[in-house]
């Protein structure tokens, strides 16, 4: 057949109409809505086989239990371990977003780096570990050539007593530097209060759960504080459904309408900074009304009654300090708390059959003020709450072995002999261990670094600590970083050799003793995967790094591994007898710890603990209350001491050696005389004008975001307000009364400004705000990480201005001096 | 140069200023035309809709001009199936803006649904207890029946008029309009209702929920009513403005003058149903759910004036001037009455949508206002941009208003 | 018509206790983490960012230092009653399952026209604005196969962690049992909530807690008197909590006073200890 126009024009629409009786239509369509479905780019997670695996969470010093589902080799879900002492089901916000730490690849170290970019441009290069090794033994070892090994510095955060932390400390010895610092941590202020006040070197062990009335002082119960997963457990049993049932009262001291004062059965809210005044206020009423533990204070305390020395000085006692300067009108004055509120506090708290008061600041990130803190814990003293079930516990520290006694070389020991850069345990701050503040200002103070190498372990003090931007300003002068950190957090993008860390989820540590748990728990997290990258556990890292560095150093290294290190530590706990390692969610144990003596050790031989330990990530021993006082107490006076005679010896030692009077202001004490043995309150140096600085600027922490050096999980920022991150603007919570004088309105954007520095946020008109503070949260501003959360908000560290808390010369972070302006 | 194409006896301007007549239009269309493929392409991201607007900008687009192309509906029926014989002189100008009304519309939820290849999921998976598959199976339909109008419209052209074939199909599917009028009625009813009904059967949200009878809430009717009241108005309107564009009396003023009574009355019960409506919803639907009337405006952009606008300015005002002969006998009053009509039904969608969803239920839950992107803008101006184009060669090339040559002789 | 879930065997549903809720946000990010919710680099774009469960801050409204706030978990209510997004929904891609209780979504067949959005005054449902996931950065490794990820265009919802059910089911089948018992199926907010404020369990078995808690006086449903019969419960001490769970007139409200559950004073009285 001829093709003609027609007819080819008759073939295409009797084809077109044909096709459509055919199924041909119909089936196109059809795999068009398949194709929908499956869209290359929507990702179709592989299947196979589920499995779970215990753990234990080491992102903070909590500790909590936690179980990874897993399909495959892909850990897929975090969730809270039921078989597991500290938290028996639940965890904390971030733990749960702890798979985002691992696998959101842009917030990690993929192997060991070196620096290509400009400090904190975060611009780095793959290296070998080997020539990782070689850069920074070779460095450190030439220090020790030219006799210099005390200009090597280390910042470490893991926490105290675990054993990275123990074997950092032990190569900074070998090495010969005593400038080992750490960043502040509430049980920095814990430890110094029970050394001078008990004689304990066991960490602050509150009994909350057996305690019918919780009179918390700052602690942020619900925004982080101690093991998140074991508090706010006993918040739910505190809180139960039925009133009947419901026996403990809580009460808050806080400034703000925390989630934790919110949801006490009362807040009250002195002005920030004199919650030592307010324990103080309640022990005079206490003291007045006679109420007191008269039985306790007789038999084992020293310091109330006034008291004559062996000298026949006459001494002031706590009862005589109190009467005469905490009258409830006196402490009103001071910390705008009702006299009456003061009054019905010291009622509620003596008339409990099981009280405890319980010291904190927020989150257990930042240190205390130790006098605060011993007027907090002369609570616990008066009602006789110390070695009593529901008050404070006195546990002995975890028995865990010294490693062997490491002998030092000669470059080492005279290395050792320089004075720490940061002044701490000299005369001026006799019980402190570490000042990070005052070692970044002996960076800063001269032109050339006294450091030349810094290792940074666990840590992001560029962006944690509260000193008004100053570690950077040291990180810039340091001539040589090596960062350890297994995320690429703003101290890292400042170092030139990155040795990577390995994630909590990809390694095995130690969590020795969760803050504030009333046992001693250990706790061993394993990996949970296997590493994702080309990274190595920093325990491993530093005895490798030992040997690199030369003989002498590595000789004290013997291991083979960080896990051979921590089964030499773990020795110690099968020595000391009892322990458990599993857990029956049917008797906890804080219950077990009432019980009497304690439990009957589950395993027959040290291999088989460490299997217990190491399959169930615990090992703990309920501890029986109360114990014999025999010995109880450590002090000089072998008693609870109302007033310090460490103090005394400190102040009178330095004052042997200046006068007394600059000893005391060097110490930065106002009071005299037998008065800065015992807590008092001194209000702290204002710093600054306050004419040209009106108000008061107080960081605050959030349980849903990572203060801390651990980056938030992105999953968090779900849960985070709109009025407290808008798109790049974090948010101030200002009183309407106070926003009121500036004419700001909600949402407004207002600089704060401090002697410190400048930061801008928006305004959250907030009736739970003090009037004349600003409230600035912590966790936000990064600088680095990726873009879930580098850029977003202002992180109030940056403008802090932190004077010198008295005696232990901790950071005062909660009283900087600011002003707004309108922007 | 298209003169061979042009009706016998009209005058038409040169080709040269018809293009660029069009170009703003086609301009318009290409700002939607970029709106629309960023839409598709990029998703509705690209919007400022959201999980409180779902519904926004381009819902009360398709629903304006679906009460607005109600005009081609409501005109066919008055003309075919009650036999108004005045208004043959106005049914193919409502006709053509219908079938843009409405396959504008239909664009529009195109682009709005969030997954358009799965559109046909409505009439394959349908929920028939959903209004929104009424309406959707009636507007599919009705712009068949639309097109069906159309066609012989189209055929209607000189040239096409020429070919024997299609010229007996024209005049054949002319003779059975009364059919098609009367379908494209019943689905009209269906559709108006049941857009009306989508809102009044949000039970759980108290500003839109309204009680009604059997299965359909009372914005069903009064959603029919105002749509049948404002349509003549709309159709009045693209009269006057071609009218006004062409400098010429297209339509007898007879035409024009029972559209706009009719309008008016229909107004006049529609104002009175819709006091009776909001009276009831304030004493019966808003207390019942712990609310006052008040406590809608509480806060944000949105505030009594709307209501107040709607109902008295755009509803009753218009209505007295359509009602009085002298006062709608006047040109300028006339427009003015027809353009807040059109008005308070554009109103009257808002608040049931973007009003609706700004309001929060949950006591503890914000206020929140609505702002569209320019990819939204040109969404919906693409529609106002190809209406006009259609409509402006509908009456370049067809003989849309048969008085046209009666009414405007050609002298030299 | 207004006939309740009454003819199906299970009935799943929730109790939160307000109380003891600390505002944590973890049930939250477990939600997220087990239902592969997508995460944006922006999530203070509250309009947009997906949370199946959200928390509400809520404050009593008094001023320093009298102020208070508070939280309100809000997952999917799962509607008991007509659930205003299943009526509308064009192409039945969301249902109530008569033997669960539950409100699913089958993200295949919705085509995204969000009527279902406008329709629900809790805001507990979310359209997928974006495409999944961030790429190239390794987070699709966490991704569970329990759950299928969504597209873009969308919408999703809670759905009491249905693959939960699934899983205890097979369970129990598995070990030849035909029914499952309590606890075996709870949502992944439940299980996460570290205070335990969560109680998660079938309304319809009296022996479950939370049929028991349900008929406390102090428990109340989120605008309850809409008649959504949510099977969501909330549960406070607090006056002014539960006075927020609904919307009332002026006079309306009437506190809760039952003897039986006030024995205790301090505990009882409305709102917090005033000193």
């Amino acid at each position: 057949m001829k093709i003609t126009r027609r007819n080819f024009i008759a073939a295409v629409v009797g084809g077109v109409a044909g096709i459509q009786a055919t199924p041909l239509p119909w089936k196109f369509t059809d795999d068009v809505a398949i194709w929908t479905q499956n869209w290359p780019w929507v990702p179709v997670p592989a299947t196979g086989e589920f499995t779970d695996v215990s753990s234990v969470c080491n992102l903070c010093p909590g500790g909590c239990g936690i179980a990874v589902r897993k399909v495959d080799e892909r850990a897929i879900k975090i969730e809270g371990r039921t078989d597991y002492p500290v938290n028996p089901g639940g965890i904390c916000p971030v733990g749960m977003g702890g798979l985002q730490l691992l696998y959101d690849e842009s917030l990690r170290f993929t192997g060991p780096m070196k620096r290509v970019g400009l400090r904190g441009a975060g611009q780095f290069k793959e290296i070998s570990w080997g020539e990782a090794f070689d850069i920074v033994a070779g460095r450190i070892s030439n220090l020790r050539k030219k006799g210099t090994p005390e200009a090597i510095a280390a910042v470490d955060g893991n926490p105290e007593g675990t054993t990275v932390s123990v074997l950092i400390k032990r190569l900074m010895r070998a090495m010969g530097s005593p400038n080992y610092v750490r960043p502040p941590s509430i049980n920095d202020t814990y430890r110094m209060g029970n050394l001078l006040m008990q004689g304990t070197l066991a960490p602050m062990a509150y009994d909350l759960e057996n305690s019918d009335y919780v009179l918390s002082f700052g602690a942020g119960l619900l925004e982080g504080w101690g093991a998140p997963g074991r508090v706010m457990n006993a918040w739910g049993m505190w809180h139960d459904g039925n009133p009947a049932k419901r026996k403990t009262r809580i009460v808050q001291v806080e400034s703000r309408a925390s989630n934790t004062a919110s949801k006490a059965d009362m807040w009250v809210a002195p002005r920030p900074g004199t919650d030592g005044a307010l324990a103080l206020g309640i022990a005079h009423v206490i003291i007045k009304s006679g109420q007191y533990d008269s039985r306790f204070i007789a038999d084992h305390s020293f310091g109330f009654e006034d008291w004559r020395s062996l000298e026949g000085v006459n001494h002031t006692g706590f009862k005589t300090l109190v009467l005469e300067k905490y009258s409830p009108e006196q402490v009103a004055e001071i910390t705008g708390v009702n006299p009456k509120t003061i009054v019905s506090l010291a009622k509620g708290f003596v008339s409990a059959k099981t009280p405890v008061a319980v010291y904190g600041k927020g989150k257990d990130n930042l240190n205390g003020s130790l006098y605060e803190f011993m007027a907090v814990q002369n609570l616990n003293a008066l009602k006789g709450s110390i070695n009593r079930s529901g008050g404070v516990l006195l546990p002995d520290p975890i028995p865990l072995s010294d490693l062997p006694l490491l002998e030092v070389d000669a470059i080492a020991s005279k290395g050792l002999k320089t004075p720490r850069l940061d002044q701490a345990g000299t005369m001026r701050y006799p019980f402190t261990d570490s000042l990070i503040n005052n070692f970044t200002d002996a960076i800063n103070r001269d032109s050339k670094s006294p450091v030349d190498t810094l290792l940074v372990f666990s840590a992001n003090p560029f962006f944690t600590l509260p000193d008004g931007g100053g570690f950077k300003k040291a990180l810039e002068k340091i001539p040589f970083i090596v960062s350890f950190s297994p995320y690429r957090d703003e101290t890292a993008n400042m170092a030139d050799l990155i040795l990577p860390d390995s994630t909590y989820l990809e390694k095995v540590d130690d969590i020795v003793w969760p803050t504030g748990l009333q046992y001693p728990l250990y706790g061993l997290s394993k990996p949970v995967v296997e590493p994702l990258y080309n990274t190595k556990n920093s325990g491993d890292t530093v005895i490798e790094l030992s040997r690199a560095i030369d003989d002498s150093v590595g000789s004290g290294f013997p291991w083979e591994n960080f896990e051979e290190v921590l089964q030499t530590r773990a020795k110690g706990l099968f020595d000391a007898g009892g322990g458990l390692v599993s857990y029956d969610p049917d008797a906890p144990a804080w219950q077990r710890q009432t019980a009497g003596n304690g439990p009957k050790p589950e395993y027959e031989s040290f291999d088989e603990m460490w299997e217990g330990i190491q399959s169930e990530g615990m090992w703990y021993r309920p501890v029986s209350s109360p114990r014999s006082w025999k010995g109880l107490f450590n002090t000089p006076s072998g008693k609870f001491e109302f007033s310090s005679k460490l103090i005394a010896q400190a102040i009178e030692n330095y004052s042997n050696k200046i006068s007394k009077k600059a000893a005391l202001k060097n110490m930065g004490l106002a009071a005299t005389e037998d008065e800065v043995c015992m807590a008092h309150y001194e209000a702290p140096k204002a710093g600054a004008d306050l004419s040209a600085y009106p108000l008061k600027m107080l960081p605050y922490e959030m349980i849903n975001l990572a203060s801390g050096w651990i980056p938030s999980p992105p999953f968090l920022y779900k849960t985070i307000f709109e009025n407290q991150l808008l798109k790049d603007k974090s948010f101030a919570a200002i009183n309407p009364k106070t926003a009121a004088k500036y004419h700001l309105e909600e949402g407004e954007l207002v600089a704060v400004k401090s002697p410190a520095g400048e930061v801008q946020v928006r305004v959250n008109l907030s009736e739970g705000a003090m009037p004349g503070i600003v409230y600035l949260p912590l966790g936000f501003g990064h600088t680095a990480y990726d873009e879930f959360l580098k850029g977003k908000g202002v992180n109030p560290n940056n403008i802090v201005q932190a004077g010198q808390d008295p005696i232990s010369g901790y950071p005062v972070w909660w009283n900087t001096p600011v002003k707004l302006i309108k922007v | 140069m298209d003169s061979p194409l042009l009706p016998h006896g009209v005058k038409r301007c040169s080709t040269w200023a018809f293009f660029f007549w069009t170009l703003p239009w086609l301009a318009l269309l290409a700002w939607g035309g970029l709106s629309a493929f960023l839409c598709l392409w990029k998703g509705l991201n690209q919007t400022n809709m959201s999980n409180i607007f779902a519904f926004a900008l381009w819902i009360v687009f398709d629903l304006a001009i679906i009460a607005l192309g109600a005009g081609a509906f409501f005109t066919g029926f008055l003309t075919y199936v009650m036999g108004q014989k005045e208004l043959k002189n106005i049914i193919k100008p409502a006709v053509i803006i219908g079938f843009i009304c409405y396959s504008g519309a239909m664009a529009m939820l195109g682009i709005d649904i969030g997954q358009p290849i799965r559109g046909w999921f409505i009439f394959w998976h349908a929920n028939i207890h959903s209004m929104l598959v009424e309406v959707s199976f009636c507007i599919t339909c009705y712009l068949m029946v639309l097109a069906i109008e159309f066609i012989p419209i189209i055929l209607e052209n000189r040239k096409l008029e020429e070919i024997k074939e299609l010229r007996i199909f024209g005049h054949n599917l002319h003779e059975i309009m009364a059919v098609f009028a009367a379908t494209g009625t019943f689905l009209s009813f269906f559709h108006q209702g049941s857009l009306g009904g989508m809102f009044g059967v949000m039970y759980a949200r108290p500003f839109a929920a309204r009680e009604g009878f059997y299965i359909w809430p009372w914005t069903f009717f009064l959603f029919v009513l105002s749509a049948i009241a404002v349509g003549p108005c709309f159709t009045i309107l693209c009269t006057k403005l071609t009218e006004f564009f062409t400098r010429k009396k297209l339509v007898p003023d007879s035409a024009i003058q029972l559209l706009a009574k009719i309008s008016a009355w229909l107004l006049s019960l529609y104002m009175v149903l819709k006091i009776f409506d909001y009276l009831g919803w304030m004493y019966g639907i808003v207390p019942r759910s712990g609310l006052t009337f008040e406590s809608f405006f509480r806060e944000g952009p949105y505030g009594v004036y709307l209501i107040v606008a709607e109902m008295v300015f755009c509803g009753i005002l218009p209505a007295i001037i359509l009602m009085t002969p002298k006062a709608r006998q006047n040109q300028g009053l006339l427009i003015i009455a027809c353009l807040l009509n059109c008005t308070g039904i554009v109103l009257n969608r808002f608040l049931f949508i973007i009003v609706t969803l700004a309001i929060p239920v949950m006591p503890f839950d914000r206020f929140w206002g609505y702002l569209p992107t320019w990819q939204e803008w040109g969404i919906g101006m693409a529609v106002v941009g190809y209406g006009f184009l259609v409509f402006s060669a509908a009456y370049r090339y067809l003989p849309i208003f048969p008085k046209e040559r009666e009414l405007n002789p050609i002298t030299e | 018509m207004k006939k309740a879930n009454d003819h199906g065997k299970f009935k799943y549903g929730m109790v939160i206790d307000i109380d003891k809720c600390t505002g944590c946000g973890t049930c939250m990010v477990a939600c997220a983490a087990e239902n592969n919710v997508a995460v944006r680099a922006d999530q203070s774009d509250k309009e947009r960012t997906i949370t199946w469960m959200r928390l509400y801050k809520i404050s009593n409204g008094k001023e320093f230092p009298k102020a208070e706030v508070s939280y309100f978990p809000r997952p999917c209510m799962h509607c008991d009653h007509h659930p205003p997004c299943v009526s509308v929904c064009v192409a039945t891609a969301t249902k109530l399952d008569f033997n669960t209780g539950i409100v699913s979504q089958i993200y295949t067949r919705c085509i995204g026209c969000r009527y279902c959005q406008a329709a629900c005054p809790y805001g507990a449902r979310y359209f997928n604005w974006w495409d999944v996931f961030p790429q190239d950065k390794g987070m699709d490794r966490y991704l569970t196969p329990e759950v299928s990820p969504r597209m873009r265009g969308v919408v999703e919802k809670c759905t009491f962690c249905h693959q939960r059910l699934m899983r205890a089911k097979t369970l129990a089948y598995a070990e030849d049992r035909r029914e499952i018992e309590e606890g075996e199926y709870v949502t992944a907010c439940a299980e996460a909530c570290p205070a335990q404020a969560i109680t998660f369990g079938d309304l319809n078995n009296p022996e479950h807690e939370v049929s028991k808690l349900i008929k406390h006086p102090f428990t109340f449903r989120l605008l309850e008197r809409i008649g959504t019969e949510p099977k969501v419960y909330y549960h406070s001490n607090r006056d002014w909590i539960r006075k927020l769970g609904d919307n009332f007139l002026p006079g309306e409200y009437t506190p809760v006073v039952n003897k039986s559950w006030a024995e205790e004073e301090w505990s009882t009285k409305p709102g917090r200890d005033e000193f």
